[in-house]
Parts: structure tokens; sequence; C-alpha cells
């Protein structure tokens, strides 16, 4: 008995020192002795990861093995934070693929480097790019990221469940085949599916915005702007943006707060056979062009009504297939058309990065145009570039596809505003939108509140800015 | 010293003593239920973490569960625990040495000024991590910056990304351990330096040869926390770590956090288990030394 | 000096060298540094944004910034929840586990196993266990009939955070076991030939005995409490709607994740005044109750 002590400690000992070995040998690199290694930091897990890998060693292959590059791709979690840090430690990686919602925070705190010449030099201009991502792109008139995959934001509703509620939808004058096309006829058609089971509780909804995720983003559907660069203020007081809190708090009037409460937190995770459009609970919903992806993943039969997905080819509407649908989501500002939100992912190079050069390679290399038309086939999203190729087009996993590439080409299409504390605002606008929805705060008191502290934090950001210019303290 | 643990005197009668254990037997039943329900999901297939009603004995039993946490895209398990380890040495080590020197100079050497540096130590525990957090990263980022300039980028001298700046503060003392090790130190008798010093040491001497080895059973406890400490520690990494490659185990849990939703609850609760081992069994191991370690220090 | 003295001096310094210089570098300089960038305006992305001075501005923005208020009320909140609940459900744990009774090894051990645990994975158990759906609390409370709660969500949050620390106890109760062991049985036996009944010997004989290790707990509750980030990081994010957005988080997210440096040196600063005022209202009432000796 006296001796299994030390002996737990001697395998104990062992133990660790076998991770010792085994861990070191595993971190050594892979690339070609010579080449320029090139880090490349990327917030997709799983799937969408692996699809970027994909291009990634195509890279290497190819463009890489030429120039002496060798990109190293690591998929992480809280990317804009980690990117932050490692910059302000001195050690940031080559390229980031943070979000759009960064851009303009990370380039006015002089986070990340612009990229004017090195587009120019490669030939990416604004001829090539979709207007509203090469703006939202730029800060300052300084381009600082490009795009590695967008996401055109639409109307999707569930078919099937429009044809279920047929005859109650045309008893309210409404047409159960095709999507709503006013914000007013949206809200018609989504009281019409709300139901609620015996003991009260929320069994289906038509339209839950605080479920989804462009809260903050809701204003560009009636008109809203979020900043006015002609006067520099932001206007998130605006009647536009006041009019889309009031909207947002006439769902839970709707179907009552506490109900909806409760019926949220029943709700299953989006990434899971659970996810609320799926499984019908949501009928319509703010989504991207991915979600041709994640229900052909989660729920098959969803795309599958009258063939396997891999004949639908020989249907000669593909569409037919699909028991969900897609449409430009309504606008409220009577003859506007075709108004959408346009997110991305973005590539941008650190300030301080090693080799900024070779990472722009990279980057050029999943702007070029039949990367990108393969890696957004992949991801199941849109091309973020004018031209989108025919056969593009045809074979794209999401047979509405045409549809969001005519949104983002809209003369009204919204991307991220230019506004450097953009984080702050979101983050007050997604707690604007819980306000209203969940505790029945006043909208006009919900966005005067968040113009008012935006606004302060904005001018201080620019008091402080003209301080620097004025000392010369970049 | 201690074979049964210390209490009070014996419980007059058997209605007493039954009441005491079916009170402490609830109490720990509610302790440990998480802990079961830990194993229990780390056990079960991926669909049957959401179900309802939740079950507590999964069927079937997916050990193969544990199998999938090492071999886990995102959580390289050998790479974190290798990193944790070389991190925690590094810090058991300093922490012990560079206490005991300092804990040592508290207590048997009197000098002016000692009470007050001492006080001064201790309050240093009350010293919030976010106070320093910033103005310590950007000090060890001056010092890179002027490494660089002398020898180059990349050099052995740098400390942001590299596990310096989690291990590095250890070897100058660790305020806890000062303050356990001079307790201890003072319970020695002084006849012991005396005799030494007759006979020709050094104070250095005297530490080394003299005091030192009689506190191993401190030390150990020492030991024992500092790693504890390192291996739990998720802070300091979070702030100093970016690079997935440099993850400690604590940091790369998080790998299995969707938080998009989605999260595999079963492997999360297995990788915390794996996790969880080494301190569990190094509790077990030196349970009496740990709780009697607190104790004779007097823990005041 | 004499000349003993000043030789004490020096070798007493030599010892404590490395404690020197790690204080200096690691604490006295960056306090000072922190309270300078308090007044400053820089990014840490050098060369850029590199460190502007701007007076009080930090402050003055502080006082008109409702996440600073709502952290900060937040904390307290916790704490005035978390700290008594700790005290006296730690206090209790040791007293129970001080029973002459068999197996006390087992019953302290069980109790000290929590403490063990990385707070990244008790973070993610609770989270899990406080689940509305899926998880055990609302699992049992339907045993017993009773309809299940949004731990997690806005109004509860914080007090199942309180709930989840109460789990965690185990360092503190150990550290009252070894306290406890100071108290003299004679004393005890004493008082019970006088008459004393378990209560009464309870207040008039252990308590006042033990009053220092309580000051000590409750001084290291308090730092511990306004140390809280890793939980609440890792379970709410600080939400729901800033439910739980603890003070530390608060300035983890100026200082990380907007690069404030400066205002989160401000925000530290204050964080330490308040844990001045806080232990040092501990040390002056501590002289009202806590006895030596």
């Amino acid at each position: 008995m006296k001796f299994v002590k030390p002996v737990i400690f001697a395998m104990l000992a062992v133990v660790a020192g076998v991770f010792l070995i085994l861990g070191s040998r595993q971190s050594a690199s892979k690339a070609p002795p010579g080449f320029t290694v090139v880090e490349y930091w990327e917030k997709w897990v799983g799937p969408e990861a692996a699809q970027m890998q994909i291009i990634v060693d195509d890279f290497n292959k190819t463009v890489g093995r030429q120039k002496k590059i060798y990109v190293h791709f690591m998929s992480m979690t809280d990317i804009d934070q980690k990117t932050l840090m490692a910059t302000a430690a001195g050690v940031p990686p080559d390229i980031t693929g943070a979000w759009d919602n960064q851009i303009a925070q990370f380039a006015a705190i002089g986070a990340v480097e612009p990229m004017d010449d090195l587009a120019a030099a490669h030939g990416i201009t604004a001829d090539y790019y979709l207007p509203v991502f090469w703006n939202a792109c730029h800060y300052n008139g300084h381009l600082y990221a490009l795009v590695s995959t967008p996401g055109t934001v639409a109307l999707i509703y569930n078919k099937r469940i429009f044809q279920q509620c047929a005859g109650q939808l045309r008893a309210a004058g409404l047409d159960p085949d095709r999507a709503p096309r006013t914000i007013d006829e949206f809200d018609r058609y989504a009281a019409v599916f709300d139901s609620k089971n015996p003991d009260g509780q929320i069994d289906r909804a038509g339209f839950c915005p605080v479920q989804g995720w462009y809260v903050p983003q809701e204003s560009f559907w009636f008109g809203g702007n979020l900043f006015d660069p002609a006067s520099d203020r932001l206007t998130l007081d605006s009647p536009a943006t006041l009019h889309a809190f009031q909207w947002i708090q006439n769902f839970s009037k709707q179907l009552g707060q506490q109900s909806l409460m409760e019926f949220q937190f029943s709700l299953g995770n989006f990434d899971s056979p659970q996810n609320p459009f799926l499984v019908g609970k949501l009928v319509m919903q703010q989504q991207g062009p991915w979600m041709a992806n994640y229900i052909a993943h989660l729920q098959p039969s969803l795309s599958e009504a009258l063939c396997p997905k891999s004949e639908e080819w020989k249907l000669p509407d593909r569409t037919a297939n699909y028991v969900w649908g897609v449409a430009p989501f309504p606008s409220a500002v009577p003859g506007q058309q075709d108004v959408s939100y346009n997110s991305f992912d973005a590539l941008m190079i650190p300030t301080g990065a090693r080799h900024k050069n070779e990472a722009f390679e990279f980057i050029a290399y999943v702007n070029r145009q039949d990367v990108a038309e393969k890696l957004n086939t992949m991801h199941s999203k849109n091309l973020q570039l004018r031209h989108a190729s025919e056969a593009f087009l045809k074979h794209h996993p999401n047979p509405y596809i045409a549809i969001y590439q005519e949104l983002a080409a809209s003369p009204n299409a919204h991307s991220v505003p230019a506004i450097p504390i953009w984080t702050e605002v979101f983050k007050e606008l997604t707690d604007a939108g819980q306000a209203v929805s969940v505790e029945g705060v006043e909208p006009l008191v919900a966005v005067r509140q968040a113009q008012q502290r935006m606004q302060a934090q904005y001018d201080r950001f620019h008091r402080i800015e003209t301080e620097r210019q004025r000392l010369g303290i970049n | 010293m201690m074979t049964a643990p210390a209490t009070t005197r014996p419980l007059g009668n058997r209605w007493n003593a039954m009441m005491v254990h079916l009170g402490l037997i609830c109490v720990c039943a509610g302790y440990l239920l998480p802990f079961i329900w830990m194993c229990s999901t780390s056990l079960k297939a991926v669909e049957q973490t959401t179900e309802i009603p939740p079950r507590f004995v999964p069927h079937p039993l997916r050990t193969d569960n544990y199998v999938k946490v090492f071999t886990h895209p995102s959580f390289h398990a050998v790479l974190f625990a290798r990193n944790t380890l070389v991190i925690a040495i590094f810090t058991v080590l300093g922490t012990t040495l560079s206490s005991a020197i300092v804990a040592y100079g508290f207590a048997r050497i009197p000098f002016h000024g000692r009470g007050i540096l001492f006080g001064i130590m201790l309050a240093t525990i009350m010293i919030p991590f976010p106070v320093t957090m910033v103005s310590v990263f950007r000090i060890f980022r001056w010092m890179d910056a002027h490494t660089a300039r002398w020898f180059g980028p990349d050099n052995a001298l740098q400390m942001l990304g590299t596990f310096k700046p989690l291990w590095l503060p250890a070897w100058f003392g660790s305020a806890f351990s000062i303050f356990l090790l001079r307790q201890f130190f003072m319970t020695l008798p002084k006849e012991l330096s005396e005799a030494a010093k007759i006979d020709g040491c050094s104070e250095w001497g005297i530490f080394w040869r003299v005091i030192l080895p009689l506190t191993k059973p401190v030390l150990a406890v020492v030991a024992l926390f500092s790693f504890m400490n390192v291996w739990n520690d998720f802070l300091a990494p979070l702030v100093y770590i970016q690079r997935p490659e440099q993850y400690t185990l604590a940091l790369g849990l998080e790998a299995f956090q969707n938080k998009v939703g989605g999260s595999e609850w079963n492997l999360l609760m297995a990788a915390s288990i794996v996790v969880c081992l080494p301190t569990l069994i190094l509790f077990f191991l030196a349970q009496r030394t740990f709780i009697e370690g607190i104790a004779t220090t007097g823990g005041k | 000096m004499t000349r003993e003295q000043r030789r004490n001096f020096f070798k007493g310094m030599a010892f404590l060298t490395p404690w020197l210089v790690g204080f200096a570098v690691f604490t006295a300089i960056p306090i000072g540094l922190s309270f300078y960038y308090s007044f400053c305006d820089f990014a840490l992305t050098a060369p850029r944004r590199a460190p502007l001075w701007i007076g009080l501005d930090n402050y003055r923005q502080l006082i008109h910034d409702a996440l600073f208020w709502k952290s900060l009320g937040n904390t307290l909140y916790y704490a005035a929840m978390a700290l008594p609940a700790g005290m006296l459900v730690s206090l209790g744990l040791a007293l129970i586990l001080n029973a002459n009774v068999r197996g006390q090894t087992v019953y302290r051990a069980i109790i000290f196993l929590p403490s063990l645990i990385p707070a990244i994975a008790s973070a993610m158990l609770w989270l899990w266990m406080f689940n509305a759906r899926l998880g055990l609390l609302n699992y049992l409370l339907g045993w017993i009939g009773l309809p299940g709660v949004n731990w997690l969500g806005e109004q509860w949050a914080m007090p199942s955070l309180a709930l989840m620390s109460l789990w965690g106890v185990g360092n503190t109760v150990i550290i009252y076991l070894a306290g406890l062991q100071d108290v003299p049985r004679e004393l005890l036996e004493a008082a019970e030939i006088d008459g004393a009944g378990p209560l009464r010997r309870l207040v008039s004989v252990t308590l006042p005995i033990l009053t220092p290790v309580i000051f000590f707990n409750l001084i290291m509750a308090i730092i511990g409490t306004f140390s809280i980030l890793t939980v609440p990081y890792i379970m709410t994010q600080g939400g729901p709607n800033n439910a739980t957005y603890f003070y530390t988080f608060f300035n983890y997210d100026q200082a990380f994740k907007f690069l404030h440096m400066g205002y989160a040196s401000a925000i530290a600063w204050i964080q330490l005044a308040i844990t001045l005022v806080l232990t040092g209202t501990a040390f002056w009432s501590a002289k009202k109750w806590v006895h030596y000796g």
C-alpha cells in the first residue's frame, strides 16, 4: 500500500512527459522551406472553414508555389478580439477574416493597413466590384478591406405553410402564391400565421424580428440610414428608425410580451435540426443565401419536394422542388423596391503584419472571378463582383441566387455604415431592440436614448481625432 | 501529523450522529449532483443531450466521446496539454523557489522596515488583475520593441506571443505562497539558525541547507496550489495567447462552445472531465498534505 | 543603525530582491502607468494612436456612460447576494463538517471538489444545468411539480450566478475548518458544563474565536467578487441585455474589444478605489468585532 502513491505520481510524470514530447512535435509548420509563410486567421469553424481550406490549398498549389508563398489557415472563435489583442501585442496575423462590422472601427483606431495601392496594382477597382461592397470596404477615403464572401439579406418564407393557410390568406385578401410586397402586407401575412395552442402558448409565429440577426439594420427597410455623412451625424432617432422600432414592438404587442419571451426560449438553435424556420415555428425570416446549405444539411427534405436534389436540374423550374421561397424583403417606403442589407465577411491586413504584400496576393486570389465563384458556390452565398457567370447562377446550391445578386446590385442596397464606433452602435441598437420588445420601453424613448449616447461617443471621437491631427500624433 | 480529522468531542447519542450524517449526505448529494450530471452527459450521444425530459443513465453508453475529444479538429488535446504543462512547470518552479527565498527574508532576518514591506506585500493580493492588465501588457510591448531593435524580431527575449508573460511573474514571488511559507518559517526554532551560524554558515547557507529541507511539506502545498492555479487559469491565457497552436487546455475548451448555438454538449462535458482529471488525481493523492498544509500555517 | 542592524538590513533586502523587482515591474510601475493612462487616449496599435493627454475627459465620459453605472450596479447586486450567502453557507458547512462523525474525510473532499474544476469547465457545466429547456435544474423542479425557471433570462441570470458561486465555497470551508481547530476544546467543555446549549456555545465561544478567520474570508470574498470575469464571459457574455455585465467585463471589453486603453485605465482605477474603500471599511469595522488572541 505504501508504494501506491509514489507509483501513481511516477505514472503521472510519465504521462506528462509523453504529452510534452508528442505536443512539441505537433506544432511544427508544414510550409516548404524558403517560402514566406502568411498567417491567415478566419472566423469560420466547421464546414465553412473546411471549404475555405480548399481555396487555401488551391492557392498554395498554384500562385503560392509560383511566388513562394505558403498560406497557413487557422480557424478560431472571437476573431475580432483575438486580432485586436494580437495587433496590440505586436504579433498580428498577416490576414484576418473578421466581419464587415469591424472595418470602420479597426481602421479608425489604426489597427489595419490601407490597401489602395495593392488593390490598384492587382486590378481590383470600383469597376470590378459592386458599389455597395466597394463603398463598405472604405473608410475615410481609403480601402481597408476586401470581401471574401458576401451575404445579402432577403425574405425567406415557408411555401408549404403559405399553402396550408391559403384559405385564411385569401379571406384576408392576400395571395398565398407569392410573398408580401410591402410592409403593411407583410404584417397582415404574419398575423394570419400566428397561432396559439390550447393553453395560450404561442405555437407558431409569422415573424419574430428580435429572434433574427438584423435588428440594428431594420431601419434600412424603412427608408432610414443610421448615419448622414453630409452632416456627419448619426440618425438613430430619425422618423425611419423610429418607425422601424415601432414595427418591432408591434410584434411583441401582437403576440403578447410574456408569451413571446416563453416562445423564444423554447426555440431550438440555429445550427440544429430544431432550427425554428426548418420546423415551421417561424414562417418568415430575414436571412441570407447560406440558408440553402443549412437546410440541405439539417432538413434536406425541405429542398426535395418533387425529387432528390441531384435530379432537380431536369425539372423545368428548379424552385418547384423547394418548400421554401425567397423574395426581396418588403420596404415600408411606398414605391421603394429591392431594398436589402448586404453583410459580408471581410479580409483585412492588421497593422504590423510581417508580410503585407504576400498577404495581399492571397486576398487578390480570393477575389479572382473564378475563385470567388468557387468559394461562394461552396458557401452558398452571392458574389461581391459586378459580373456573375451563367454557370454560377445556374448551378448554385441556392435556386434563388439570382434574386440575391439583383438585390446586391440595386441602388437601394445598403451595407455597414462607415461609422468608427459602429460596433458600439450595433450593441446599442440591439439592446434597444430588446428594450422595446421584451421590456415594453416606448420606441421613441429607446431611439432617443440611443441617439444621445452614441452621438456623444461619436462627438468625443471627433474631438480626439481633431486634437490628434492638430498635434500630429497619429 | 493528523491521522483523523480534528473535530469536536464525540456526539452524545446515536440520534445526533444520525442527524448530522443525514445533513451531510443531503448537502454532499447536492454538491455531487452536477458532477454526476457532467459524467452522464459526457457519455451520451449528441441527440440524447437535447432530449426532453433529460435522462440520467445514457443508453447507449458512448465512451467513444472521449476518443472524439482527442481527435476533435478544434481541440488539440495533446498540444494544449503540452502547452499547459510547459507553463505549469515553469510557474511551479519559479513560485516555489522565489517565494521560499522571499519568505525567508521576511521570517528569519530581523531588519528595519520588514513589517511595512510585509504589509505592502499582503496588500498586493487585493489589487485586481484588470488594474495592472493593460499596463503590464504595455510594458511587455515596450520591452519587445526595444529588444527587437537591438536583436531583431523574433529574438529569445520577446515577451508577447510567447508563454513568458504567463510564467515569468511567478519567478518574482507569489504573495499567497510567500505568506504561507513565511508563517511556516516563523514556527521553526531560532536555535536552528543560531547553531548553523556558529558553525560558520552564511545566511544563504542556512536557508539552503538547514531551513529548506525542513520545509518540504509546505513546499509541496505551495507547488500544488501553484500547479492547480496555472492548470485552471483562463483569464491570463485569454489576454496573452492569441495563436491557436499556443492555447492552453482552459482556452481550448472554449472551442467546444458554439456561440451561434448547437454546442456539442456531450463532447464539451467529456473534454471538461479530461481537463479536470489531473487536478482531481493530484488532489486525492495529496489530500491530507493539502488540508494540513493550510492548518499548520495558521491560515490567518 | 548598529552594524549588525545594517548587515541584517542588506541581508534581508537581498533575500527580498525577487519580490522587490517583481513588485516594481509588475505592480508599482503598472499602477502608476495606469493612473497616467487614465488621463490619456490611446490604442496600443503602435506606431498609430500613441497616448494623447486628454485630461479628465475619460472620467467625465464614464460618469455619463450608462454601461458604467449598469455594470457597477450589477456587480454590487451580485455582491449583495453572493457575499452574505457565501459567508453563511461556508461557515455552516464548516461547522457541520467539523462534527465528530465517521467519514468526515470523504464529506470534506466532496465539498472541496468543485473548487478544483477549472472555472471554464464549471461555467460550461452550469450553463448546461441552467438551460431552460434541457437543463437539470428545471428537470428537477418538474419532478417536484414546480414550473421551470428561465435561469439565464434577464431577471434570474444574476441570482443564478450567485447560486452557482455557492457551489464553489470549498476553499473558504477549508480555511474555516483550519480556524475551527484553534477553538480550544476545554473552553467548549467548560461552557457545556455551565449549561450552555449547542447554539449558545456556538455564539459565545466558537464565533468570537473565529472572528479573525471570518474577517480574512470576508476580505478574500470582497476581492473575489470584484474580480469575477471568467464565469459570465463563458456563460452569458454579459447578457441577456447586460443583466450579467460585470464591472470587470466592462473593463475587459473597453480594453481588448474596442482598444480604448485610456478609458479602460480609468475604469480600472475606479475599481481599485472602490476595492480600497471596501477593504478599508472592513478593516476599520474589524476593530469592533474581530478578537485576536
